[in-house]
């Protein structure tokens, strides 16, 4: 009696979660399948399922330049922002894993950027790389790097670096708390024993830190790389994709698909494309992170 | 020298705290010089004392709502936390104490939730919310915000569930409490560092919102503080100073109620409770 008792109860405290869960999670994924295999265009967008039957958006996107073109700038949006995001984050937990006096502080002034809005700092970096009167153009100038003003957002060239940058920015504090955390755990007894036999710095970064923060780095890797890869915000704020298509994601690609174009089937294909794609990536990675996939945050 | 090499670490976590931070500082400074000052080629870095102003405050207060996305934007993040803590509070409680198929079933979603396109899921609730007649009402925004921070949160509030003993409850049972009194009065006064460090989680993703709300909110006068403070780009674009300062002001809130609850957020992240 007790035990049904018990069960009744722990089922009914899920119902609030499951009943979200099901409603606005599995409910608009089975819309949005359905939606994927519909033919042509509606402005009714509760329409939708009335269109008939087709494999056609699949097969167009497939076989489309656009969408490939689209799939590489979002491996090296993802690949560069996660990238320069763990570096910012590496050095910093293993600056804040040392003591000193203010160190609270200065941890919260380093994880501030977490808290801040995506589109904020792409307002922010708008400012800053402003082709005329933007501060990164008068630095790269002063110190000689570059003798004329760049239009970063502008210019093809530069426009993915553009976007790239404040990704990283919003990104790092994740890395650092995430391996913060893990530095923390390293026993400091095997320090201790490494410099008694002499290792030099280096070593004891390759031979004890690595090896003791490395579950977390690839899990906050995997993690970093996911919200980057379907990330909108501050690509759709600083440049809609554009220049010529140089930073169109292919996240922004769904929004502009579905929103400025209304090809609301094409746009679900295409956004199930990306979810397998990031299902596959994940599945890839799978067995280096199975131990603490559920850790993290984000 | 020993002393120098002492105060190394802390030199230097607080010298590339200050570059971090740097985007930030410029959008202030920014904000309160004029506008001669800002368009130049070699802009000053720091502010010219007698140059400092509040000008494009005020202006963004009389020429813009931002009063009216600001308060958009509060009425949204409080309800979109306060809804998400509770659903996420009873779940991770199920989840910590009973071993349930619950497990399986919210581990997939967070799963799922991790990989799902923002982009991809609007369409879907766009139908949704305009076949309900939701459109421009921030109830729909409400309820998506709800979706996305449910999953995580819940597994945040089921690890810090599990760092506190059954046995405190188990004492309540012996003086007659119920399971849910015995949640309410004596577990959940424990997690307090962890119900701060998850509705700070809640708090940000809800107000850092662009997308639910961009796509939901049509009429300017539902937009929530970063849709509106967006649609400023290009409409806004020669004066710096009013757009900076309308981003730095979007940005306060979220950075005081960091400053407050960060240290609970980081022992919640580090003292390996969320690792499920």
């Amino acid at each position: 009696m007790n035990t049904k008792r018990n069960a009744v109860f722990a089922y009914g405290l899920l119902v609030p979660a499951l009943l979200v869960v099901a409603v606005l999670l599995v409910y608009p994924m089975y819309l949005a399948l359905n939606a994927s295999f519909r033919k042509g265009q509606t402005s009714n967008f509760s329409k939708i399922n009335e269109l008939p039957f087709t494999l056609d958006n699949y097969q167009n996107i497939l076989t489309d330049s656009a969408f490939w073109h689209s799939l590489w700038i979002s491996i090296q949006y993802t690949f560069f922002s996660t990238a320069i995001g763990f570096a910012i984050g590496l050095v910093t937990a293993l600056l804040l894993n040392r003591n000193f006096r203010g160190r609270r502080l200065v941890r919260t002034l380093i994880l501030v950027p977490w808290a801040i809005p995506g589109v904020v700092v792409s307002l922010g970096f708008i400012w800053i790389l402003d082709a005329s009167y933007g501060i990164m153009n008068a630095m790269l100038r002063s110190l000689g790097i570059i003798s004329a003003n760049i239009a970063w957002l502008s210019n093809p060239n530069y426009a993915l670096w553009a976007v790239i940058l404040p990704t990283a920015w919003k990104g790092y504090p994740f890395f650092t708390l995430m391996l913060l955390a893990a530095l923390q755990s390293v026993p400091v007894e095997l320090y201790e024993a490494g410099r008694v036999d002499g290792a030099s710095k280096w070593r004891l970064f390759a031979n004890i830190t690595w090896p003791g923060i490395r579950p977390a780095a690839v899990l906050s890797l995997v993690l970093n790389g996911l919200w980057a890869f379907r990330e909108f915000d501050f690509i759709y704020s600083m440049t809609r994709g554009g220049p010529m298509g140089a930073t169109e994601t292919l996240a922004v690609k769904i929004y502009n698909q579905a929103f400025s174009f209304f090809h609301q089937s094409a746009a679900a294909a295409l956004g199930m494309l990306t979810f397998l794609i990031c299902i596959i990536s994940v599945l890839t990675v799978y067995p280096l992170i199975k131990e603490q996939f559920f850790g993290g945050s984000r | 020298m020993k002393k120098l090499q002492s105060m190394l670490p802390g030199t230097l976590a607080l010298l590339l705290s200050l570059i971090m931070l740097f985007p930030l500082y410029w959008m202030f400074n920014t904000s309160i010089m004029p506008t001669s000052e800002i368009l130049s080629l070699n802009p000053p870095l720091w502010p010219t004392l007698s140059k400092i102003n509040f000008d494009a405050y005020v202006s963004i207060l009389h020429n813009t709502p931002i009063l009216r996305w600001f308060a958009n934007s509060l009425n949204i993040t409080l309800w979109s936390s306060a809804i998400s803590m509770g659903i996420s509070i009873l779940a991770g409680y199920s989840l910590s104490r009973f071993r349930t198929r619950g497990q399986a079933v919210m581990g997939f979603f967070l799963l799922v939730n991790r990989m799902l396109p923002g982009t991809l899921i609007i369409i879907p609730i766009f139908i949704m919310t305009n076949s309900l007649h939701l459109i421009n009402n921030p109830l729909a925004v409400i309820l998506t915000n709800i979706t996305a921070i449910v999953p995580f949160a819940t597994w945040m509030m089921k690890g810090f569930f599990d760092s506190i003993p059954v046995e405190l409850e188990e004492a309540g049972f012996v003086d007659g409490c119920s399971r849910l009194k015995a949640l309410v009065r004596i577990i959940l006064p424990l997690t307090a560092p962890g119900l701060a460090a998850t509705g700070i989680y809640s708090a940000v993703l809800a107000w850092s919102d662009f997308l639910f709300a961009r796509s939901l909110l049509l009429e300017s006068s539902q937009w929530t503080i970063t849709v509106g403070t967006i649609s400023f780009i290009g409409q806004y674009m020669v004066q710096w100073s009013s757009l900076m300062a309308m981003g730095f002001l979007s940005v306060v809130p979220m950075i005081v109620l960091f400053f407050l609850l960060e240290p609970f957020f980081v022992r919640g992240m580090t003292s390996g409770a969320v690792k499920g």
